[in-house]
């Protein structure tokens, strides 16, 4: 294995780290705060991808201003979800609140997929990069696309965590994960913030859609793979823990990334998934335990 | 201030309450009590909006709040603490305090509330920067009490904070209330420790299988033989 | 001394013995004349596409009644069910392909395969809880369709395996005819089952697993034998339907195949175990006879699952329960 072998591998491998790190916040968001299972969190990410290459590919805008209205649009979409789906099965379902959710975004997920289907047709809506100019760091020459879709990670995460530590709204999220009585008797509107955190979920991975368009075209199942890799994040770090999905993040893009180098796209799948059964058996509060108290017998 | 007229409520297809009639005015210190499963925190949750009546009417300064949800009550200045406290266990005494006065937005008021909170329970102070999680029993009722206290309520309501805890604790929440009456904040307390109650309360209700069995000043009801016998063992 | 009364002993009535006999099993009248119908069918249709229609909604229709042994009484929602019906068809196709083993003990041998896999996911999930086993076996399910894809020497990956029919004479009639008597005796087997205590060891568990498990219920035990006996099931349908079908590919095992079923099995009632088979015979005719709908089919479905999880839970079998109720109390009888 070669020097720049390697740099390849770290390079791809914490970039794609990075957005992972972002959608698994969003998915983290929505469990602990609205104690939802998202099963078409992927579908998100990939109305972001198509946002984005309406946005840059066809209108002709420019990178950023593409990836920030596909950050918009997939905020939006996921309030519209919310507020149509989520908000009355929450009055009206008196069954198993988390399987009956669950099992509505799995409807929710084929149909969206179906949607971009009819919508857009089953081919593949990419671009060969945003900008075409290449990168110097750390004396490796890197595409600019990865460093700005890595830059757009770290941003968005770092806005993550002020948003929720430092604001009053992002603390009254925290507080709604944490206790949703306490936070009706301080006066927080739990519609209101439910539907927040949801719209701000989808839009993590709206950006992550958008930032990777280069590298993962739009396409009706693009969402698959972002779906279980999220999974994947959220299951090392433990259903709800927000922090841990950074750290999470970065393991499971630097883990994907060397096990394509080594075993190629069908096997690399196999790998994760593999990897990911034995962590739920063993350690399905996650490896930074956050003491989900359910999942155990 | 509050008023609550033939109070019906109760979960699912589980009724509590029958017919609950109090009244609060300003300034007052009132106290629920009765015995355990009479319905006094259901009563409490009725008011506050944290659950639904099933039948009569509750009045919060005038203003009829039936169909409000809890977070609105909360917002027109009436505080509950309740028993379970709800407090943000992963968030500091002082990220819990700043919550409780989600509602506010003028910063300089609020930081002054919170001193005054934090000089009614010094040991909320000295702990500012704790995890919720990690406090002992009493100082997590303190706690609770004081964030419920940060919205600057015009009513607060507490529900058995003497519930659990070691009887020096006891005496200090209910100096923390006494005070607390003396500054002028209007309390609805309900408890199970009739006595100690009713010698801090100005007026009484007795709750009995979700319908008011007795009700007056306090000292009137310390008199009561029934109320001796039942509540406080004596003949 | 009174004298004794003789006491009647009533006439064994044969109608009364049949009713009862047909109670037992499961098998209500009017079920029963739809399954009559559906057999004289192909007296008087004869063409090719609606009869292969009838069978793609009993195997539907029989999916949906074995995802729902599962999920509407031990409530464990199955979400890599399309992975175990795959295998079944792999492990058929492949027995096809690489023996000269007879395709109906190859039917047995896909069974028996997809039974194991099933029984070691239940394993895994045995310390799990609630919607933890749901994740784990929709990644099980993943994972056999990553296998499907990636064991290309074996699998012949994306490009699949060509699975010759049952026997060479094998006509679409007689294909209703074997999964009509499959669904048939799966059916009386697993209501069979579910009115057992084993079914009432189910039905514990799937409303409080604490609580079961307090009262003395094995729920380990139970969990496995429900669970791997559905797995099998549906490896033994998905390797009928590979030889029905012809070709074995990864796409068998997408998960949207699992949420069409799934959303068979919850319209139809979770719980009703024939609710599914309804649903599949009121769906999969609609949506093949209208070209345009073919593409909205999982959109419907998707839409149709969201629909009655938020409004009507109880599905078709529960619509059927009212219906029933209302009759009985219409005509002055007390709901049985």
């Amino acid at each position: 294995m070669s020097i720049s072998t390697i740099q390849n591998l770290l390079v791809t491998g914490l970039l794609r780290g990075g957005l992972y790190a972002l959608m698994a916040i969003g998915l983290a968001l929505v469990f602990g705060v609205m104690n939802i299972c998202h099963f078409a969190h992927g579908e998100y990410y990939a109305i972001g991808a198509y946002a984005a290459y309406f946005a840059f590919a066809v209108w002709g805008l420019n990178p950023i201003l593409a990836i920030l209205i596909a950050a918009l649009i997939s905020f939006l979409a996921g309030a519209i979800t919310e507020k149509a789906l989520f908000y009355p099965l929450r009055k009206l379902s008196k069954g198993p609140w988390v399987m009956n959710a669950f099992l509505l975004t799995a409807g929710l997920s084929t149909v969206l997929q179906s949607g971009f289907q009819l919508g857009f047709g089953m081919q593949y809506l990419g671009i060969t990069q945003y900008w075409n100019a290449t990168v110097k760091v750390f004396g490796m020459n890197i595409a600019a696309d990865r460093v700005v879709a890595f830059g757009i990670a770290l941003v968005s995460i770092a806005g993550m965590w002020l948003f929720l530590h430092r604001t009053r709204t992002g603390r009254a999220i925290r507080a709604v994960s944490q206790d949703e009585r306490g936070a009706q008797l301080v006066g927080i509107d739990l519609d209101w913030i439910q539907t927040l955190t949801f719209s701000v979920g989808s839009m993590l991975a709206g950006i992550g859609g958008a930032s990777l368009l280069s590298l993962n075209p739009a396409y009706p199942f693009s969402g698959s793979a972002p779906l279980i890799s999220s999974w994947f994040v959220v299951t090392i770090a433990g259903l709800g823990n927000v922090e841990g999905a950074i750290v999470g993040g970065l393991l499971v893009g630097m883990f994907e990334s060397v096990s394509y180098f080594l075993l190629g796209q069908g096997w690399q799948t196999v790998a994760s998934l593999v990897l990911l059964i034995l962590l739920l058996l063993f350690k399905p509060s996650g490896l930074f335990g956050t003491g989900i108290k359910s999942v155990w017998e | 201030m509050l008023e609550v007229k033939n109070l019906q409520a109760g979960y699912d297809r589980l009724q509590v309450l029958w017919d609950v009639s109090l009244s609060v005015t300003e300034g007052e210190f009132v106290a629920l009590i009765g015995s355990n499963g009479a319905g006094k925190t259901t009563t409490l949750r009725a008011i506050a909006g944290l659950i639904k009546p099933k039948g009569g009417e509750v009045r919060f300064l005038g203003t009829n709040l039936s169909g409000v949800p809890a977070h609105l009550i909360s917002r027109k200045g009436l505080s509950l603490v309740t028993e379970d406290l709800n407090l943000f266990e992963a968030m500091t005494v002082q990220e819990n305090l700043l919550l409780g006065a989600y509602s506010r937005r003028d910063t300089k008021k609020i930081m002054g509330t919170l001193e005054y909170v934090l000089s009614l329970f010094p040991i909320l102070s000295e702990r500012k920067n704790q995890l919720a999680g990690t406090l002992s029993g009493g100082e997590r009722r303190m706690l609770a009490i004081g964030r419920g206290l940060m919205s600057s309520p015009r009513m607060l309501m507490v529900d058995e904070p003497s519930l659990g805890l070691a009887p020096m604790m006891v005496v200090a929440v209910f100096e923390a209330l006494k005070l607390l009456h003396e500054q002028g904040v209007t309390i609805l307390l309900v408890e199970q420790n009739v006595n100690n109650t009713l010698h801090l309360a100005d007026s009484a209700y007795v709750l009995e299988h979700g319908r008011i069995a007795l009700q007056g000043a306090s000292r009137d009801l310390l008199e009561n033989k029934y109320l001796k016998e039942t509540y406080l063992g004596r003949r | 001394m009174q004298d004794v009364k003789p006491v009647q002993v009533p006439r064994p009535n044969p109608i009364a013995w049949l009713n009862a006999g047909l109670h037992t099993l499961g098998l209500s009248l009017p079920f029963l004349a739809c399954v009559l119908i559906l057999a004289i069918l192909p007296i008087f249709v004869h063409e090719e596409y609606l009869l292969r229609l009838f069978v793609q909604s009993l195997y539907f229709g029989t999916l949906a009644m074995i995802f729902d042994f599962t999920g509407g009484f031990i409530n464990f929602v199955n979400f890599g069910f399309a992975g175990f019906v795959g295998l079944g068809a792999y492990i058929a196709a492949m027995l096809s392909l690489y023996t000269t083993l007879n395709p109906w003990l190859g039917l047995i041998g896909a069974m028996l395969v997809t039974g194991l896999v099933g029984f070691l996911t239940g394993l895994l999930t045995v310390r799990l809880r609630g919607i933890y086993v749901s994740l784990m076996s929709w990644f099980v399910g993943m994972t056999l369709e990553a296998l499907a894809t990636a064991m290309i020497k074996v699998t012949r990956g994306a490009r699949g395996i060509i699975v010759p029919p049952m026997y060479a004479s094998i006509t679409v009639v007689s294909h209703l005819y074997i999964l009509l008597g499959a669904m048939l005796i799966l059916y009386v087997i697993l209501h069979l089952i579910i009115r057992s205590k084993v079914g009432l060891a189910f039905r514990a568990i799937g409303q409080n697993y604490e609580v079961a498990r307090a009262s003395g219920v094995n729920p380990v035990k139970y969990k496995l034998i429900n669970f791997s006996l559905s797995c099998a099931c549906a490896g033994l349908i998905g390797g009928y339907y590979a030889h029905f079908i012809g070709i074995v590919t990864p796409e068998l095992l997408d998960m949207s195949h699992t949420m069409e079923v799934m959303a068979l099995s919850f319209i139809g009632g979770s719980g009703s175990l024939l609710g599914g088979v309804f649903a599949a015979f009121l769906f999969i005719p609609v949506f093949n006879s209208l070209e345009s709908l073919m593409n909205y089919r999982l959109v419907i479905y998707g839409l149709s699952l969201i629909l009655i999880m938020i409004f009507y839970p109880a599905g078709l079998g529960g619509f059927y329960q009212w219906l029933k109720a209302f009759l009985n109390s219409s005509k002055g009888k007390k709901p049985s």
